[in-house]
């Protein structure tokens, strides 16, 4: 295990080296001056050259590459060019939590929803409940994000449209929930999880069809255990190996499908930071956020990879 | 009943994809691809029979019982063909696909004389394009000047449709000629002769998982978009036809190619690997045959069911990346038009209009759902490992 462990963090810092090293070199062939179109018509070629020396773009790319790792590894993302001399760090403070916030009670709501009804049409399988929810799932599962997220919020609109004026755009107070609050998180963590659950919807089902049809399943059966017993303790527990895995796996895919979602329902997350920081070439902002995303979706990978050998102890004498 | 269960057991993960040590990500590029039938156990030889090219190298057993049967291409098409659902999201795809090619220029003659507000009084030709403004008729409900209305600047919705349209599926197929002509190159290759490729390839693919797809695409067509614009609108002998805000659907399309290849490399490669031990193989190579030769002819012919199938699953995500590039306002810009665009102008004005958006997103959603069918029967049909 630790074996494995090493290897795979070893690795996973060559991975973080690359992606910093394409996010830099995105930066650093950019067309255009950041500098220049921040100055706009206050252009002094002055301050232009002091502006560039501070932010050390007189030096060659690979001193500027060094400079930009050295300052990675003390955490410090750098400053911002729009607005300018405000740090990095400052501009993510107010959008990661809610970006976090998001995330994780969609991804709540997503198992919440997925895995049982997994079971259930797993248990149900080829009656008309396993059509109908299989048939939703296989439908939801090949829209993307937010083609679910317009049509929710035109049915919300539809349905309030004399009512209380429940709110489709903004996210209010990160981690606090009184009610006005609730009113405008809980559609874009529905939505959430609605984009994501047919994938563990349909995961579930097949891996718990799977074990059902298992010897010791039925030799469960056979010695006469209660039902739940048989379905709960053996056959669930089975069947949530792979479930595990793909929590991980799918990190890549639930940070892109929230981009999405913070976009439709204009949440002032990290999604829109980095849409904005692109539009305005905001090079730090964006080399900060995509190395946050890409750090995410790397350990949790590890992350799933570990719990793996856990769950399942064959995994590790590999 | 029993193929309903079938199709969601194909799903199945594939743990031999931890087990050969890959990086264990593919779902990232928003794929269905766990269980690519790459990394099948089995390697039946229905697989090394699959295509035309396999006649030299079947055995005389199989060239024998193909006379009294189907070949097993014909039977994956049979089978194909008996899928209702993918046969009738194929009927609706060629729909679409002719409607984008073929609809704006028929409809440029439908109509007639109206009024404009700047050019007096215009014929369809005119007031049918994506690109025509009519400030005095925004946001209008169906007309018979406008059968579908006008969005919040007075252009056609439905000519503005029809151009989307033609941009996802532009999009999708230049990501796909991309996709499938450097993936099976480098796939085969690394495939075939393993080694420094091979490491390669593993590293890079490790690399393009570990960076969420999408957002790659975002960087690439954020920083490049616009000067992309400048850049090919100026461009003597297709400017016409990529200026007016559709040039970044070239930069779109590289960002989207760079992204999805590599996944179809690592599915060519794992099928390489098997194709490789067979003996059609060992044979080619005892008589002395080139590896080159022994590549084009005997191993990609055999490649037909991996591609086929994992080239349509990746349209789907490549449609959904374009238009949610569109989305953010990375992609096509006004006043070219493209689904996702459409979608993010119509969000404005959501209480008000909401056709304006509905109309791009249910065309959307039925395209995509189309693609996915068809991908879910062309694997039903070409992985062995899900035919009874």
């Amino acid at each position: 295990m630790t074996r494995f462990l090493v290897k795979r963090l070893i690795g996973l810092f060559f991975i973080l080296l690359g992606v910093t090293f394409i996010t830099f070199i995105l930066g650093y062939f950019a067309p255009g001056d950041p500098i220049k179109e921040s100055m706009g018509d206050h252009f002094n070629p002055v301050l232009w050259q002091q502006l560039r020396h501070s932010y050390g773009f007189d030096l060659p790319w690979y001193q500027q590459y060094l400079a930009f790792l050295v300052r990675l590894s003390h955490f410090d993302l750098g400053t911002s060019f729009h607005p300018q001399q405000r740090a990095v760090w400052d501009i993510l403070k107010d959008g990661v939590p809610i970006s976090v916030e998001l995330s994780l009670w969609g991804t709540i709501v997503m198992l919440m929803m997925g895995i049982p009804l997994g079971i259930i049409t797993a248990l149900k399988a080829n009656t008309w409940i396993d059509t109908l929810s299989m048939g939703a799932s296989l439908i939801l599962y090949a829209l993307p994000s937010f083609i679910l997220a317009v049509f929710v919020q035109v049915l919300v609109l539809w349905i309030d449209k004399s009512g209380v004026g429940w709110p489709v755009s903004g996210w209010g107070t990160p981690w606090s929930y009184d009610w006005s609050n609730i009113q405008y998180k809980i559609v874009p963590i529905l939505t959430y999880g609605l984009a994501g659950y047919a994938y563990y919807a349909r995961l579930t089902r097949t891996t718990m069809l799977d074990v059902l049809r298992q010897d010791y399943v039925r030799t469960a059966r056979a010695k006469g255990l209660h039902e739940n017993i048989v379905i709960y303790r053996h056959a669930l527990r089975n069947a949530v190996i792979p479930l595990i895995t793909a929590i991980g796996l799918l990190l890549g895919l639930l940070v892109t499908g929230s981009f999405f979602i913070e976009n439709i329902f204009s949440i002032p997350g990290i999604a829109n930071i980095t849409v904005a920081a692109v539009s305005q070439r905001n090079y730090p902002v964006i080399q900060a956020t995509t190395i946050m995303v890409a750090i995410g979706v790397v350990v949790g990978n590890l992350f799933s990879d570990v719990l793996y050998g856990i769950v399942d102890p064959r995994i590790k004498s590999e | 009943m029993g193929k309903d269960e079938k199709e969601f057991t194909a799903t199945a993960p594939d743990t031999s994809i931890l087990e050969i040590g890959c990086a264990p990500a593919p779902e990232i590029l928003g794929l269905d691809t766990l269980d690519g039938p790459a990394l099948a156990e089995d390697t039946p030889a229905e697989i090394a029979a699959s295509h035309e090219g396999q006649g030299r190298s079947a055995s005389p057993l199989q060239q024998q019982s193909s006379k009294k049967h189907p070949s097993p291409f014909g039977a994956s098409m049979q089978q194909f063909r008996r899928d209702k659902r993918a046969m009738i999201s194929l009927s609706v795809l060629i729909f679409l696909i002719l409607l984008a090619l073929f609809g704006p220029p028929i409809y440029q003659h439908i109509g007639a004389v109206y009024p404009s507000d700047l050019q007096g009084n215009i014929g369809p030709a005119v007031y049918h394009t994506y690109d025509h403004q009519e400030l005095s008729k925004s946001s209008q409900g169906p007309s018979a000047q406008y059968p579908m209305g006008t969005d919040t600047l007075g252009e056609d919705m439905l000519a503005r449709l029809m151009q989307g349209l033609l941009i996802s599926l532009t999009v999708a197929f230049l990501v796909e000629v991309v996709d499938v002509g450097l993936g099976v190159t480098v796939g085969v290759l690394a495939g075939f002769y393993g080694g420094w490729i091979d490491t390669l390839l593993a590293r890079f693919t490790d690399l393009i998982f570990a960076f969420p797809g999408l957002l790659f695409a975002i960087l690439l067509s954020g920083i490049f978009g616009p000067t992309a614009n400048d850049y090919f609108t100026r461009l003597p002998l297709i400017g016409p036809f990529l200026g007016n805000g559709n040039a970044s659907l070239v930069i779109v399309s590289v960002a989207l190619a760079l992204v999805s290849w590599p996944m179809m490399a690592r599915f060519v490669r794992g099928q390489t690997l098997q194709i490789r031990q067979q003996q059609f193989i060992e044979a080619a190579r005892i008589s002395g045959t080139r590896d080159i030769y022994i590549m084009y002819k005997h191993i990609v012919p055999n490649l037909f069911n991996i591609v086929i199938v994992t080239s349509t699953m990746n349209i789907a995500g490549t449609i959904i990346g374009e238009a949610g590039l569109s989305l953010l306002g990375l992609g096509v810009v006004h006043p070219g038009s493209s689904l996702g665009l459409m979608i993010a102008d119509g969000m404005d004005n959501l209480d008000l209009h909401p056709w304006n958006t509905l109309f791009p997103t249910i065309i959307l959603t039925v395209i995509v759902l189309a693609i996915s069918f068809i991908g879910d029967g062309l694997r039903d049909a070409f992985d062995p490992r899900s035919r009874d």
